[in-house]
């Protein structure tokens, strides 16, 4: 069991190494670890589990807690879920501090620059491929439209018209 | 480094957030937090955070809650903030976790995720579009966010290689010059 355990927190600590540029490009991986390779789930419950975490505030990779939690209980949960945040939390902390400290120098200032581009081009990649997942039909579609709109004015909190968009999706049958 | 917001109300926001950030593209609810509805940042400082926190290892989301947190609180704000952000959301899906093994609840939740996944596409669009208004400044720019835009979206190709391949062209169209 104990073997079973460090191979769990190892797997959950070198996923969260190549997670780059969001969660979604480390999925098909992690699925294959968890259910191919060492059969901590099913593939049925892999799939109930990510749809879990997307229903769930907070970040997607918490699926490490679900995973966790069907291959060693609590403990599993708690390793996993450690695994993933704890050692990159530390390495973004220390990374972003000390940068912090070099930010005024012309490198350091040319070199912002040159990355803030790239951080929001990964953020329009990543609108494409929401879009892409979910966006199928003129409904799906007008209610994103909805939403910048309502948004862009500023009257509603982002939280709240999600919300509404899932109660008006379930009542609707989207 | 001073730092510029009360921990306790950096950790109430930031748990907050965590707690409303529902669907995909969660970046986006911290920049509607922290610069649209409260004047903690301003929009160039939220990107630079959140591409530290897409080139750096380790979730986005999470990532990026600990380099604001350190931006905004030192090192206790990324420590106490990242907690709030992860321990909210951590504990329901503990328990929807124990659920699903226990009681046999199955997500039957299609028809819900397809509207929370329409609207957060208009979410996302909007931050987007917000952030390329207030930062995007040049043709230099704008040629790397629309090649890393292409090669990560329409293109498919895996995000570490994209990001390799504009990193040092993005470094060298905006290296410093003299006079600059």
């Amino acid at each position: 069991m104990i073997l079973d355990l460090a191979r769990l927190t190892w797997t959950f600590l070198w996923l969260s190494l190549i997670c780059v540029g969001g969660g979604l490009g480390v999925i098909p991986e992690l699925q294959r670890q968890v259910v191919d390779r060492f059969h901590w789930v099913t593939a049925r419950e892999f799939l109930d589990g990510y749809t879990l975490s997307q229903l769930t505030p907070g970040p997607t990779m918490l699926v490490s807690i679900f995973v966790g939690y069907r291959a060693h209980g609590i403990l599993g949960a708690l390793l996993a879920t450690a695994a993933m945040f704890l050692p990159t939390a530390i390495i973004t902390a220390v990374i972003t501090r000390h940068w912090a400290t070099l930010r005024d120098r012309p490198w350091a200032r040319a070199a912002e620059r040159a990355l803030a581009p790239i951080g929001i081009g990964l953020m329009a990649a990543g609108v494409y491929t929401l879009a892409r997942t979910g966006i199928h039909d003129w409904a799906t579609g007008s209610l994103a439209g909805l939403v910048a709109a309502v948004l862009y004015t500023g009257w509603l909190p982002p939280f709240l018209l999600v919300l509404a968009a899932g109660i008006i999706g379930w009542l609707a049958g989207l | 480094m001073t730092e510029r917001v009360r921990l306790s109300r950096l950790v109430q926001v930031f748990g907050w957030t965590g707690l409303t950030s529902l669907g995909g593209g969660r970046s986006a609810y911290f920049y509607d937090a922290v610069v649209m509805r409260r004047p903690w940042l301003k929009s160039h400082e939220f990107i630079q955070d959140l591409t530290l926190s897409q080139l750096l290892p380790g979730p986005s989301f999470a990532n990026l809650g600990v380099a604001l947190g350190v931006r905004l609180g030192g090192w206790r704000g990324g420590a106490w903030g990242a907690l709030a952000l992860i321990v909210p959301g951590a504990l329901i899906l503990l328990g929807l976790t124990l659920l699903y093994f226990h009681v046999g609840f199955a997500p039957n939740t299609t028809s819900a995720m397809h509207g929370m996944g329409a609207a957060v596409v208009g979410l996302v669009f909007i931050t987007t579009a917000r952030m390329i208004r207030a930062s995007i400044r040049g043709g230099s720019a704008l040629l790397v966010a629309a090649a890393i835009f292409v090669l990560v979206g329409p293109l498919h190709v895996n995000t570490g290689l994209a990001v390799l391949l504009m990193v040092p062209l993005s470094l060298w169209l905006h290296r410093p010059r003299s006079g600059s």
